[in-house]
């Protein structure tokens, strides 16, 4: 475990701010108790300090998790979103989707987001823009990617893919051995 | 008439034109130098001190003007010209000595060995002549045996076998492996010291950047025997237990930089957004009842109302 070097928290941050923007900071520069961001074997874990401090003492090979774990770095040095980060984004996020009930679980299943399962979403969200999508009654089910504007969506017809799937909670399920 | 009182008050007027000095000045007229090795009067040189410089270089150009009256002349259009002598006085060199050669193979062989140096004369007596010659080139000694006029050969020599050919091939492979050796030496003496170890760098810089300019970045090449692993430059990470806080500073210090110098093209599209600030402007339009509420509007007024919301 160690901290994240300049370039990996650059790389962590971009990809953070596109779903949170600037709240970026509330992560970084939380009220309650000092966080930290560590890194071991890849993958990349959001942790108060108490926690990080008491993980110090476990050996590497014994090491497994701490905090939640927000993503991993891909081996050419991409980073990647995990699901398990969603709390946080869900928390602090800038443009959101909400999808009809009959959508949910097609999104949960890996699917991406169709015009017809579409709810809602926020007003003027640029393309390409990563949103977190929520269920009608205000539950975060993950995150994507917005294939179209706001105002482009309305043109389109209803199996027009709207938001493009990057994770879900049913990944929880799917991917147990693997996520954390 | 006396002129005793003239001729005094002249004589202190005009100082004595021979430098009476307690230590000698040192004169040397080829480098028309005179040098004073009398120690500064302190007192003097405390109370006046224009007074005490001139009056030491009016003696020093005194005796220097002496020394030159004294020197052989040589007539000229100009007058007579003075012949200055040799310069007496040593001046340090301007350049830096030369660097001492770096030693042959064989006088590294000789310093180990203890063998003195020896030169040989380039004359050697010739008995038959009885005069001396050269040991080598012109008439030299060592193309005797090619140029006698009468060979010794073996009795079971080949038919073929020129023995003034013999000899002369014999001397020239002798004259070719001293060029060979002087070669080689001259290259040695090339790549020794610092050029060599640069040299040996830069292959090994090279050697290491074509290791890993394949495909596989060197992964799957063919391994040759002895050959050493690739050391690369080693990753240095901060502690794990550093303070949060400094750890906080750092990552706010990444963030600012993202938000000021990050030109990506998901960046560029919302700086594009924040020239024309969109939600200012739908909460103009629809008089500060919201986008959702001015979409409800559009839709119900249809075309016109849209080009009423524009307005």
């Amino acid at each position: 475990m160690r901290p994240l070097t300049e370039e990996e928290s650059k790389a962590v941050f971009t990809k953070l701010a596109n779903y949170i923007g600037k709240n970026l900071i509330h992560l970084i520069d939380r009220k309650d108790e000092p966080y930290c961001f560590r890194l071991h074997k890849d993958r990349v874990y959001y942790v108060s300090e108490s926690s990080m401090r008491m993980s110090i003492s476990v050996a590497r090979p014994n090491f497994v998790s701490v905090g939640t774990c927000f993503g991993k770095f891909s081996k050419s040095g991409k980073f990647k979103l995990h699901v398990t980060a969603l709390d946080h984004i869900a928390q602090y996020a800038k443009y959101k989707v909400w999808i009809k009930s009959n959508g949910e679980m097609p999104f949960l299943y890996g699917n991406h987001v169709v015009k017809a399962h579409l709810g809602r979403i926020t007003e003027d969200t640029p393309e390409h823009q990563g949103v977190v999508v929520f269920s009608m009654n205000d539950v975060p089910l993950g995150f994507g990617v917005t294939a179209r504007s706001t105002i482009d969506t309305r043109k389109l017809d209803p199996t027009a893919i709207i938001v493009f799937h990057q994770a879900d909670v049913g990944e929880y399920l799917r991917d147990e051995e693997t996520l954390f | 008439m006396d002129v005793s009182n003239i001729l005094a008050s002249h004589a202190a007027k005009y100082q004595s034109v021979t430098v009476e000095k307690e230590t000698p000045l040192d004169v040397d007229a080829g480098f028309l130098t005179v040098t004073d090795l009398t120690p500064i009067d302190e007192d003097s040189y405390q109370s006046n001190l224009e007074d005490y410089l001139k009056s030491t270089a009016r003696d020093g150009i005194q005796a220097l003007i002496a020394a030159l009256y004294g020197l052989p002349t040589q007539p000229s259009p100009d007058g007579a010209l003075a012949q200055l002598p040799e310069p007496t006085t040593k001046l340090p060199r301007a350049k830096p000595l030369p660097k001492p050669k770096p030693p042959t193979k064989w006088e590294r062989f000789a310093a180990a060995k203890g063998i003195q140096k020896r030169v040989r004369e380039k004359k050697v007596w010739d008995e038959e002549r009885q005069e001396w010659v050269n040991r080598w080139g012109k008439d030299g000694k060592n193309k005797e045996k090619e140029e006698q006029w009468i060979h010794e050969v073996k009795a079971n020599a080949d038919v073929d076998h020129d023995p003034v050919k013999a000899a002369r091939d014999e001397r020239t492979s002798r004259v070719a492996k001293n060029e060979r050796q002087r070669l080689q030496n001259a290259a040695r003496a090339q790549t020794a010291g610092g050029e060599r170890e640069e040299r040996k760098k830069d292959i090994e810089k090279t050697l290491a950047s074509t290791r890993i300019s394949t495909a596989s970045m060197g992964k799957f090449d063919k391994k040759l025997d002895g050959e050493k692993k690739l050391r690369g430059v080693k990753r240095k990470f901060e502690a794990t237990e550093t303070s949060v806080e400094q750890e906080k500073q750092a990552s706010l210090a990444v963030l600012a930089k993202l938000g000021s110098g990050a030109k990506g093209p998901r960046k560029g599209k919302s700086a594009g957004d924040d020239v024309l600030n969109v939600r200012k402007a739908i909460r103009t339009v629809s008089k500060g009842k919201g986008g959702v509420a001015l979409a409800r509007e559009t839709h119900r007024k249809g075309a016109k109302g849209k080009r009423g919301g524009k307005r």
